[in-house]
């Protein structure tokens, strides 16, 4: 399965990113949460032990194995959200989990390794400088229908990242005008029918309160200010670790989850926030120089998929927490709490890992 | 860049490095905004913060008032001031509690231990630091309001018994909830702090009587003057509850308990309503509320007079001879003796090679079945005991109520023992020896009973076994249905004659006739320690007294009430406890 040489290509300074970025979460959970039942911090911990032992596991098999029976995977996937929908865990309004007996996972989380092996399976047969409608529809179609279970869930935020792993396919493939002015039209006209429709009042709440923070100070709205209150008081320097007064709080509904962010600015202050962005940057730098370093198209693929999910989630929660997007429901990778969500994202870049290690042919 | 065995990737790597560069950009305008909101408007921000602070004020529901049959009030709620700590107001913790230490004088020790105990609430929690204020300790905290943003005045209701330890054992009382009873799943509504019921009616119908908290959450600026109300949810009182007791049967009842151990139990068996159930010694549940008097709490607890056990469901006696007209019943609805057999007492019978005595040492001669009951003869029972099995005896006290809980609506209640060859085989492993069967007979032996499972098998006779009894306290209860006994009426007859004549005829109960009342009953004199060790206290003039029962019931057709009465070490049960009985019985002679 593996060779002691492709042992030798496996990039360390990723896993040591990976684990750092993880750290730094679980010192934020701790300060978030430690006044509460249910030891987060702790459990994160086991987590990353589980993630790291999923990792191994993973790039023991040749991602091409993976790649090639990616469809049953995501049959797989889809059955388990399926499950979910109808037999889940209903927490926090949202019918997203499966529970065992002393944890519990969330199918829609690991679903989006299942979507980033499938595109890469699409994609990677397609050599043309622009994308054709045929695989714009084949891909459209794959994302589309996770996204209506989870949106269902409803769990528009994890619905929503899927978005942005077709999105960075598409990028990669080449959109030209054609198919962008399709989309932007599509984009409308179910934006609007989901406006209308599908969205619950909750959200729209959301989007609104988006928009028009001060009309509604004490609702949705009245987060987002405390998640800024929280980021602006902690200042040059910060309150000091545990002794934030807006996050030792109880004003953010998901302060160990969505609003970690929040917690860090306020109690690491401005130098702590450029640091935390900086090693987490450096994270995606490593997986953005990695897209290179493959041996085939579709692992090309699946790198730039990783890379843009991260990217994107990373910036959307940031932006969230402080008042530039609507309260999506999106963690952090590797800092929120959540296993689900630190194992995919581990496995994401156990994917990396298994690409660029057999990036040399006939060795 | 690409050589034949790679396939040229050279246009989607070139797109990947133009997205990459946009994540940067990101980067960069991320940290003007993080500049921007942390940096430049951090003076805002800081403000804001200051100002921002919520809390979080438990407003405690006014818990359910429990009230006598004829709405007495038993339980209550008075207004009482206590005062908590919130930490997240304090500028400096230790100094704050040194200070309010002093003010409240309070110990520093005490005070330190109590916010270590609920140091994992949140800080904006308040933490009750003292409770049942005078009003000077209210001025003192009002006036320094501003000084001490920390401190939380507020009004709460504090349960009061107006009669002070009337009825304690029955009532229970109200303690906080403790660290370890938290995580309890009935208790999980409740948060630290909160009080909840631990023994009696209290505890059995805490979830009625508590009702449900309100919450108010308001943010409050750094002096903690409320700013705005952001949820404000209003208390729940809880349920009122009206028991059976009959106040002035239970004090009667209390009074002439004063100053002895023991335990009464008035029942009406017509519906198995507890008109009175006393116990002493007994403890004024009022001392316990207060949540800081750890000292006086562990003596009452610790005593050897054990004040908080509540004799009437969970003391253990041996029945004595308030069991015969149990045996006699047994015997005769089994067929194994009729009316006309008697047996003849000299004063003592060789049985199995062992002497056993009537309590009666010239003898009873010949004795027949009303006067076995009248008499109390021993002799008599030793040779019903003889012929009837030991299966049988059981099978008879378990039907009439024993050996098994009697249901009634308070806690923890016990279930005593009725012994026989399977039980002590389980227990002590050994076989059954037939000389045991003698003792159990007349109600000796490992057999022991509650004095309520007593009040209840006294009801059954008192009904003729047509309807079996489950007494309750809580007058509004809708019960398992009544069914019958499955023993023949006309032996009920029998035994009530001789338990009439035991009253009304000269017999051991003589003690508590009352001229113009038809009261049936009969006593019972528990030895405590084996007649050997008796005899050979005596001789150092040493009296070891027996536990003194009466159990009885009047009228004798449709009874009203049944009434029993348990002195430890009062001597026999003619002498003690038939005539509290009989004052009993002359008292509630209007229930009739």
């Amino acid at each position: 399965m593996i060779t002691r040489t492709q042992l030798s290509y496996l990039d360390w300074g990723l896993i040591v990113l990976l684990i750092l970025n993880t750290l730094i979460g679980i010192a934020a959970i701790y300060s978030s949460s430690h006044y509460l039942d249910g030891n987060y911090a702790f459990k994160q911990f086991i987590w990353l032990l589980v993630s790291l032992v999923a990792i191994f596991v993973l790039i023991s098999f040749d991602y091409n194995i993976l790649v090639t029976y990616s469809i049953y995977l995501y049959i797989a996937c889809l059955f388990l959200l399926v499950l979910t929908l109808m037999f889940g865990n209903l927490i926090a309004g949202a019918k997203s989990w499966i529970k065992f007996s002393f944890f519990q996972i969330q199918p829609s989380e690991i679903t989006k390794i299942a979507l980033i092996l499938l595109l890469a399976r699409i994609f990677s047969e397609f050599k043309a400088k622009s994308v054709r409608i045929i695989q714009v529809f084949a891909s459209t179609t794959v994302i589309f229908i996770p996204f209506f279970i989870v949106a269902l869930q409803p769990d528009l935020g994890t619905a929503t990242s899927y978005l942005f792993i077709l999105a960075g396919a598409l990028l990669l493939a080449g959109i030209n005008k054609k198919v962008l002015i399709l989309f932007l039209v599509a984009a409308v006209v179910f934006g609007s029918l989901g406006w209308a429709f599908f969205l619950k009042d909750y959200q729209r709440v959301r989007v609104t309160a988006f928009l028009f923070p001060k009309e509604d100070p004490l609702g949705v709205g009245y987060h987002i200010t405390q998640s800024k209150i929280a980021i602006g008081s902690g200042g040059l320097l910060g309150k000091g670790y545990l002794r934030g007064t807006q996050s030792q709080l109880r004003f953010l509904p998901a302060r160990h989850t969505d609003f970690i962010f929040s917690v860090i600015g306020e109690e690491f202050g401005f130098i702590g926030v450029v640091a935390v962005l900086m090693i987490y940057f450096l994270l995606l730098a490593g997986i953005f120089k990695s897209v290179g370093k493959s041996r085939d198209r579709a692992g090309v693929y699946i790198i730039f998929m990783v890379a843009v999910m991260l990217s994107s989630q990373f910036l959307i929660n940031i932006l969230m927490t402080i008042g530039f997007f609507p309260v999506a429901g999106i963690p952090l990778p590797f800092i929120s709490y959540g296993g689900s969500s630190l194992l995919t994202n581990s496995l994401a870049i156990g994917l990396i890992l298994n690409i660029k290690m057999r990036r040399f042919v006939n060795l | 860049m690409t050589n034949n065995i790679y396939e040229d990737l050279s246009l989607i790597l070139r797109r990947s490095r133009r997205i990459f560069i946009i994540v940067q950009l990101a980067f960069v305008l991320l940290i003007l905004i993080l500049w921007k909101i942390q940096i430049i408007d951090y003076k805002k921000y800081w403000g804001l913060s200051e100002a921002n602070r919520l809390r979080e004020i438990s407003i405690p529901a006014q818990r359910g008032i429990i009230t006598d049959r004829n709405g007495k009030i038993l339980a209550k709620n008075v207004a009482s001031f206590k005062v908590s700590l919130i930490r997240e107001n304090c500028s400096d913790l230790k100094l704050s509690c040194i200070r309010i230490a002093e003010l409240l004088d309070l110990e520093l020790d005490v005070l330190n231990q109590r916010i270590e105990k609920y140091k994992t609430l949140p800080e904006f929690h308040p933490i009750v630091i003292k409770d049942n204020l005078n009003s000077e300790e209210v001025a003192i905290i009002e006036s320094r309001k501003l000084e001490l943003p920390e401190l939380l005045l507020q009004l709460e209701p504090k349960r009061n018994y107006p009669q002070a330890a009337f009825a304690s054992h029955v009532l229970g009382y109200v303690q906080e909830l403790s660290l370890s009873e938290i995580n309890l799943e009935k208790y999980k509504e409740k948060k630290l702090g909160d009080l909840v019921g631990k023994t009696g009616i209290e505890k059995r119908y805490d979830a009625r009587l508590s009702g449900k908290d309100g919450l108010l959450i308001e943010t409050v600026d750094s002096l903690g003057r409320s700013k705005e109300r952001i949820q404000n949810r209003p208390p729940i009182s809880g349920e009122n509850i009206e028991l059976t007791l009959d106040f002035e049967v239970q004090q009667k009842c209390e009074e002439l308990l004063d100053g002895k151990e023991g335990a009464i139990v008035v029942l009406d068996p017509r519906n198995g309503e507890v008109l009175a159930m006393a116990s002493y010694p007994d403890y004024d549940p009022n001392r316990f509320i207060n949540r800081f008097t750890p000292d006086e709490w562990l003596d009452l607890v610790n005593s050897t007079e054990y004040p908080l056990e509540n004799r009437a469901t969970r003391g253990l006696y041996s029945p004595g001879s308030t069991f015969k007209p149990a045996m006699l019943l047994a015997a005769l609805d089994s067929k194994t003796i009729t009316e006309k057999t008697s047996f003849f007492c000299s004063g003592f019978i060789k049985i199995y090679g062992n002497n056993f005595y009537c309590w009666n040492k010239g003898g009873h001669g010949s004795v027949d079945i009303y006067e076995s009951i009248q008499n109390s003869c021993n002799v008599y029972f030793y040779q019903l005991g003889k012929i009837l099995k030991i299966e049988t005896i059981s099978e008879y006290a378990q039907k009439l109520g024993f050996g098994i809980i009697t249901g009634i609506d308070l806690p923890e209640e016990k279930s005593g023992i009725v012994p026989d060859p399977d039980w002590k085989m389980r227990v002590s492993n050994t076989p059954w020896y037939p000389g045991e069967t003698i003792s159990v007979s007349i109600g000796q032996g490992p057999f022991l009973v509650t004095p309520l499972q007593l009040s209840v098998y006294t009801s059954h006779i008192a009904n003729r076994g047509k309807k079996s009894v489950h007494p309750h306290l809580l007058l509004k209860l809708s019960g398992p249905r009544p069914g019958s006994l499955d023993i023949n009426e006309s032996s009920f007859e029998k035994v009530v004659e001789g338990m009439w004549r035991a009253v009304n005829k000269g017999g051991t109960a003589w003690a508590a006739h009352i001229n113009g009342m038809e009261i049936c009953g009969k006593t019972g004199s528990t030895q405590v320690v084996s007649r050997e060790t008796a005899e050979r206290l005596a001789k150092k003039n040493i009296v070891v007294k027996t536990h003194s029962w009466f159990t009885g019931f009047a009228p004798r057709k449709d009874p009203a009430m049944v009434v029993t009465v348990l002195v430890e070490y009062g001597g026999t049960g003619g002498t003690t406890a038939a005539p509290i009985a009989k004052e009993i019985f002359k008292f509630c002679e209007h229930l009739q």
